[in-house]
């Protein structure tokens, strides 16, 4: 379980957010909503180690985290689909997702990571030898998030991955995202489609502002006249 | 004529390597960490003193002082990397060229001094008993040294290419050098990459200096000329390619020597030359991808 308490994140000087408090129940999907420069790309990053909490904590199955360094949180197995992709171009779709298997305790069952990721995206397989940087960019979200996969994650924090993708390469990500998710694996979703992101996730957290400013249930939420107003278009 | 065209190449392609060599080893640092030094001939330089000193307090063959050579600049380039370039490589890339121009080129400026207190003003050559043989091929001769110069660095851009594909902690520099922030995901330690790779770009130097020492000679100033050199042949092959940084090196090599023969001193222009032309018409270098 990921319990994000009442933590303060600063870029510079300037602080993106306050007092913010999540939490991810094990085998749950919840979604991060809200408008461009809310902070949630900014809360999953600190999750993954790439920024740290000036204040609060993060916990992760009872362990404080945020002080650890990006590296490590793989071997705790936490593992960030980040929103440029950060993917290794010039190697290969295979060279790719084998880096996704680095860390000793996940190149043991390298194999086996890679066959299910050819199960869930078959085209890879196809493409294994092309160069990633030459990839469309549904295809390179699928290596990215196969990438992550390959570890063998535990919580998955998942960052806009629907940004720039076509409807129909959005619905094999998600099913992908669902698929992953029955298997056990909780998913950390920052979505800036609503609807989308409601309708795929358990409990949802709105953010505007570097602040958590409505939370609960996602069904509940989808029926919520500020949210409808604000994000959804009321009709 | 032709006889001294061949004869003129074959010195040309013993420096060429050298050449390659250098640049192999300020493109790596530059390709992984993107930080630029242009401290990076002081280092060449530093590599032929201690191979100079090997040689004349403890009669250290120089071509068998190349690993301990090697050692000692990973453990200088450690050190350097830790108290002065850790803090610049966690930067964004761009401030990073920035600041590190700056750092290294203040280290360009001391080293000068301090390599000028240790080991005087003094023009030094690294000599071993073999310095004046060579070898006849067909009419033709090439020195033993060259020759054996020539071989240590294929030799080791070979072994670095097979570290960096072949091992997992070479795959992890190059995934570096694609995406630090990929990389940190994946769970490499990014910082540990920086530092080893600055090692080792310092050790390949070293290599090269214990060389130029035995070929040409080493005094305290002239790191800058071998650090020039360097980007010129680092521009001229295009980021990232080892071999293809080797053949520019050996490209510009013949190109000078055979210059000489026409232009005399001005031979070194030509390297300028093809830094200019490259950067106008092909500015992703010879072998580098557009």
């Amino acid at each position: 379980m990921l319990e994000i308490k009442n933590i303060d994140v600063y870029h510079g000087d300037i602080q993106a957010i306050w007092d913010l408090e999540v939490t991810v129940q094990d085998g749950e999907i919840v979604a991060l909503v809200g408008a461009n420069g809310a902070g949630k790309t900014t809360i999953v990053e600190t999750i993954a180690g790439l920024l740290k909490p000036a204040e609060g904590s993060i916990i992760w199955d009872s362990v404080c985290i945020n002080k650890l360094p990006a590296n490590k949180l793989v071997d705790f197995g936490i593992s960030l689909v980040p929103e440029d992709k950060s993917l290794f171009a010039d190697m290969s779709v295979l060279e790719n997702l084998e880096m996704g298997a680095f860390r000793s305790a996940s190149r043991k069952q390298k194999e086996k990571s890679l066959e299910y990721v050819y199960e869930l995206f078959p085209v890879l397989k196809d493409r294994a030898h092309q160069r990633v940087g030459t990839l469309s960019g549904g295809e390179q979200q699928m290596v990215c998030m196969g990438r992550s996969l390959m570890s063998k994650p535990n919580l998955m924090l998942l960052d806009e991955p629907s940004l720039g993708l076509s409807p129909l390469m959005v619905k094999i990500i998600y099913q992908a995202l669902k698929q992953a998710n029955k298997l056990g694996m909780s998913i950390l979703l920052v979505e800036q489609n609503v609807r989308l992101a409601l309708e795929t996730s358990n409990r949802a957290y709105i953010i505007e502002n570097g602040r958590c400013i409505n939370c609960g249930n996602s069904s509940t939420l989808l029926d919520d006249e500020h949210i409808k107003e604000a994000y959804l278009g009321k009709i | 004529m032709l006889n001294l065209l061949v004869q003129s190449s074959i010195n040309g392609i013993s420096i060429g390597t050298l050449y390659g060599l250098v640049a192999v080893g300020l493109s790596l640092i530059f390709g992984v960490m993107k930080v630029l030094n242009v401290a990076y001939g002081e280092f060449v330089v530093l590599g032929g003193y201690i191979s100079f000193w090997l040689l004349t307090f403890f009669h250290i063959d120089p071509f068998l002082s190349i690993p301990l050579v090697a050692i000692l600049l990973f453990i200088v380039g450690s050190i350097l990397y830790k108290t002065i370039l850790a803090n610049v490589s966690s930067m964004q890339e761009d401030l990073r060229l920035k600041n590190s121009l700056l750092i290294t080129f203040g280290l360009s400026l001391m080293t000068p001094q301090i390599f000028t207190a240790v080991w005087t003003a003094d023009v030094r050559s690294i000599t071993p008993a073999y310095s004046g043989t060579s070898l006849a091929i067909f009419d033709y001769r090439i020195g033993f040294i060259p020759l054996l110069s020539i071989i240590t660095c294929l030799i080791i851009v070979f072994a670095l290419q097979l570290f960096l594909n072949k091992t997992y902690f070479g795959k992890s520099v190059v995934a570096t050098s694609q995406s630090w922030k990929g990389a940190r995901i994946v769970g490499i330690n990014v910082d540990r990459t920086y530092l080893i790779t600055f090692g080792i770009g310092l050790a390949i130097a070293g290599i090269a200096g214990v060389m130029i020492g035995l070929i040409q000679s080493l005094t305290p100033v002239v790191g800058m000329h071998w650090t020039l050199k360097a980007l010129i042949v680092v521009v001229l092959a295009g980021m990232g390619n080892l071999w293809g940084a080797l053949i520019a090196g050996i490209i510009l090599g013949i190109a000078e020597a055979v210059g000489v023969i026409y232009m005399g001193q001005y031979a070194s222009v030509i390297g300028l030359v093809f830094f200019l032309l490259i950067l106008m018409f092909r500015p992703q270098g010879l072998f580098g991808k557009s």
